[in-house]
């Protein structure tokens, strides 16, 4: 079955901002010493892989405007809404324990690579309520 | 939503992909569609009638409805 375009111009930009992403994140971890107080220099170059992740948000709303398949347009979309309930369950449920426990605080860091795990959980989601035409192609 | 899609593509003989191909969609959508689980937009319901030269109604009909 061929795939949509719009799913081959969404795997080739990210790979690139993937790669883009890793080598930005190395050279930060490179130039920047543990501890490094909030110098605009060490915040300039801590921000740099935050434009890979704009872009990787960028590319899943080109992904949704690009995709003139209402039916796959509605998988994607409801990928992101499971995607979305589950950041914000964790992200209530673990603040509420660290406002009244001594658990150990999550860095805000980690909210963008729970919601893409969110939507792995939300492609099972339509696999098994749309059986074998949920698994966008 | 009720519908008489997969009767009609049979009478013509086309695969699900055939008739994806003609309505610009995918065949994932035309199955979704012939087995109820996904009721097409407007737009796309009117592709689907005009594609088979017949009203929407004569296609999709409401569970409630009883026809």
């Amino acid at each position: 079955m061929a795939r949509h375009p719009a799913y081959r111009r969404y795997t080739r930009r990210m790979a690139g901002l993937g790669a883009a992403y890793v080598a930005a994140i190395l050279v930060a971890a490179t130039f920047i010493p543990d501890g490094s107080p909030p110098t605009p220099a060490a915040i300039a170059l801590a921000l740099v892989p935050g434009i890979a992740v704009l872009g990787v948000i960028w590319t899943m709303g080109r992904l949704l405007l690009e995709l003139d398949d209402e039916y796959l347009r509605l998988l994607e979309v409801r990928k992101f809404i499971v995607a979305t309930g589950l950041l914000l369950a964790f992200a209530s449920l673990w603040g509420l324990l660290e406002l009244f426990t001594a658990v150990p605080r999550v860095p805000v860091f980690y909210a963008f690579p729970v919601w893409c795990l969110g939507l792995g959980a939300g492609a099972l989601y339509n696999r098994l309520t749309m059986g074998e035409d949920g698994s966008c192609p | 939503m009720k519908n008489r899609l997969k009767i009609l593509r049979a009478e013509r003989d086309w695969s699900q992909q055939a008739l994806a191909d003609r309505l610009g969609v995918s065949r994932q959508s035309v199955n979704a569609i012939e087995t109820g689980k996904y009721d097409p937009s407007l737009p796309l319901a009117f592709r689907i009638a005009a594609l088979f030269n017949l009203a929407i109604e004569d296609i999709f009909s409401s569970p409630s409805s009883g026809e």
